[in-house]
């Protein structure tokens, strides 16, 4: 979460779920699905409401703007914006703002991937570019009005890019970075099948300074790093990252002269086997990192006290296939979506599509509920975020 | 928040006079760790040192209009009459607040710019700081002269407020600041307001081309964005005498095929 979002406290009321469309699958459109999330809901595990935006687009990732009324989220495939007003109603949010205009704005990107709020700004990473649809990249920026406001395209070396994350109070971003349009939207048995396709990963994390939008330092991360995570904690100054084809943990952790290191920290599984670590998720207390593993469908909970030596203290099969992993602020819920890429995810029966929702007391994750995406005819669920009716009704929390 | 400044909450919103009453007693029963706004942990002080002036560019995020206020000695102005074609720091406050990466934080740094502006006259000739209150009802000119007082301004800076909710909040929404009053479940105003820290760095034009928050609300960061500012004016004809690039939206080129380098970063 962006530090700059306003914060939910307490439980939260829905998930929003960002879903792929699938042919012959409800009306096959990408759409925002609502799912309520609190157990004293009558409606609870159940959808609440979906808002479809029409044909398929390979919808990804999506957040809040800084002051969490608008819901911004992407097509990896025509990187088309949708932008969904969520504090009007937050059970039913609707689509206000569509800005099929991007890849003009920006000079030719292509694939908006991470959206992380900016005071009155939308800061998006992207994947690809136009003109090859190959993995140089850039980051841009829009006003909350969804105005353009720059592109800042990636360094020389360093041309990748996947994530975006700012730690404000160091005046640092972190990117990282996977490949382009041209492999992303490929089958993912016959890519892997291509080494020559295969050579076009990232393998760099670049430091930037942030308030200048310049790169300082290009740090080697090879096997294409993918999520970040800036600790949370005051004086915590390091990130976390996982590699997808090296199954590694990462840190990245200032140095005494203000630099930055990226070291590996632990395995993720047996990375002979390429278990393709994807999502993570760290508990705000920065002592908890949940790691999803794509091919096996396994979360594993790494204690990461001590960022040096993370070590797996709770290991769980979620499904045939999972993707993304979020942690609830109070960390005592962990939810799960399946879909990784609409030509990556599992074929035939080992294509579950679905949303769960775990307990988490520190020690194992208890299922809660789950969401069949298939059989509510949806399609393939992917990135999670969070609302709450208190929070847009303005209440304190006085106490569950 | 901090359990003392959390003390010095109920006793300040105590002394409001509210034409909608508050129940700031209330709060006594609220874990004061759910009244943080954000998820940003802690005081969440810039701990860096920030890039030269001039080494960087500030691109147009958006532009803002005219607004009504009324300043601390209760007489009409506007916006635009403030900041006199300057540049301009707008930072919106309520009076009350004391979350600690809230509006104090704000005040507090705007009091060690003014203080840095006094010391540089050359400077504070051209910059002026404005603190706005989104809480007109308790924040009368008369509680905003009073406010002033307590900061002695020794530059520009100024302390305004609105007639009410008519003229606060077409400015707050062409600046794109949401406030909202904090409730209790059963509708009583808490005396307490959400919302995200936000201070707005205006460029002559009336263009914004920052907006702080906690973690780049530091005083050095404004000032050198402040002087960045003026640097890039002062190299800018004067207006009507041509049509050079503005400092406006602005793509960086597409990769150049065949070649690998970075495309600049024009604004």
């Amino acid at each position: 979460m962006s530090p700059y979002m306003p914060k939910i406290t307490g439980q939260e009321d829905y998930v929003y779920v960002w879903t792929l469309g699938v042919d012959v699958v409800g009306d096959g459109s990408d759409k925002l699905v609502t799912v309520a999330a609190n157990p004293k809901a009558p409606n609870y595990g159940k959808v609440v409401s979906s808002v479809s935006v029409g044909g398929r687009h390979e919808a990804h990732h999506g957040d809040f703007t800084d002051d969490r009324r608008f819901f911004w989220a992407g097509g990896l495939d025509d990187s088309v914006l949708y932008v969904f007003e969520v504090a009007a109603d937050p059970a039913h949010p609707k689509l206000v703002r569509t800005i099929d205009s991007f890849v003009r704005d920006t000079g030719g990107v292509v694939g908006p991937h991470t959206f992380f709020a900016l005071p009155g700004r939308m800061l998006v990473s992207a994947l690809s570019n136009e003109r090859d649809q190959g993995g140089r990249t850039a980051m841009v920026t829009y006003n909350n009005d969804g105005k353009f406001v720059e592109t800042v395209w990636m360094p020389d070396k360093a041309e990748y890019g996947y994530d975006v994350r700012v730690q404000p109070r160091l005046n640092r971003m972190l990117t990282s970075s996977f490949t382009g349009r041209q492999n992303y939207m490929r089958d993912f048995g016959a890519l892997v099948a291509d080494p020559e396709a295969m050579k076009h990963f990232g393998s760099t994390m670049v430091v930037w300074d942030f308030h200048a939008r310049k790169a300082v330092q290009t740090l080697e991360v090879p096997g294409a790093p993918l999520e970040i995570r800036w600790a949370l904690q005051p004086r915590h100054n390091y990130a976390f990252t996982t590699t997808a084809l090296t199954s590694k943990i990462w840190l990245v952790a200032q140095q005494d002269d203000g630099s930055f290191r990226a070291a590996p920290v632990a395995d993720i599984g047996d990375p002979k086997k390429t278990p393709l670590p994807v999502d993570i998720s760290l508990s705000a207390d920065d002592r908890f990192l949940f790691v999803d593993t794509f091919m096996d469908g396994t979360c594993r909970v790494y204690d990461v006290s001590d960022p040096r030596k993370p070590r797996v203290v709770h290991q769980q099969r979620i499904g045939s296939q999972v993707n993304m992993v979020s942690e609830t602020w109070d960390g005592e819920r962990v939810y799960f979506t399946s879909s990784l890429l609409a030509n990556w995810d599992k074929k035939g029966k080992d294509n579950e599509q679905f949303l769960k929702a775990y307990g988490w007391d520190g020690k194992r994750l208890s299922p809660l509920f789950q969401v069949d995406f298939l059989a509510a005819g949806l399609g393939r669920p992917h990135i999670m975020r969070f609302g709450q009716e208190r929070f847009y009704k303005n209440q304190i929390f006085e106490g569950s | 928040m901090t359990r003392r400044a959390f003390a010095a909450l109920l006793a300040l919103a105590g002394q409001a006079v509210a034409a909608e009453v508050a129940a700031p007693a209330r709060l006594r029963g609220v874990d004061p760790t759910a009244l943080g706004y954000t998820y940003a942990v802690g005081t969440f002080v810039p701990e860096y040192a920030p890039p030269a002036v001039g080494s960087y560019t500030l691109p147009v995020i958006q532009t803002v209009g005219d607004h009504p206020l009324l300043d601390a000695d209760g007489r009409p102005a506007t916006l635009f009459a403030l900041k006199r074609g300057e540049v301009a720091v707008v930072a919106f406050i309520y009076t009350t607040c004391v979350e600690v990466a809230g509006c104090p934080l704000g005040n507090a740094v705007l009091k060690r710019i003014d203080a840095a502006l006094a010391a540089e006259p050359s400077l504070a000739r051209r910059a002026q700081l404005i603190t706005v209150s989104f809480d007109p009802e308790r924040d009368t000119p008369a509680r905003m002269a009073e406010v002033r007082a307590l900061y002695h301004p020794s530059a520009s800076w100024r302390f305004v407020t609105t007639r009410g909710e008519a003229e606060l909040r077409p400015l707050l929404d062409d600046f794109g600041q949401p406030v909202a009053k904090l409730r209790f479940a059963d509708g009583r105003w808490s005396g307490l307001f959400r919302h995200v820290l936000k201070v707005f760095l205006l460029d002559r034009e009336n263009r914004v081309r920052n907006v702080y928050s906690v973690g780049f609300l530091g005083p050095e960061l404004v000032l050198n964005d402040v002087r960045t500012l003026l640097r890039e004016a002062d190299a800018s004809p004067p207006p009507g005498a041509g049509c050079l690039a503005s400092p406006t939206t602005a793509v960086s080129a597409p990769p150049p095929a065949g070649a690998r380098g970075p495309s600049p970063r024009r604004r």
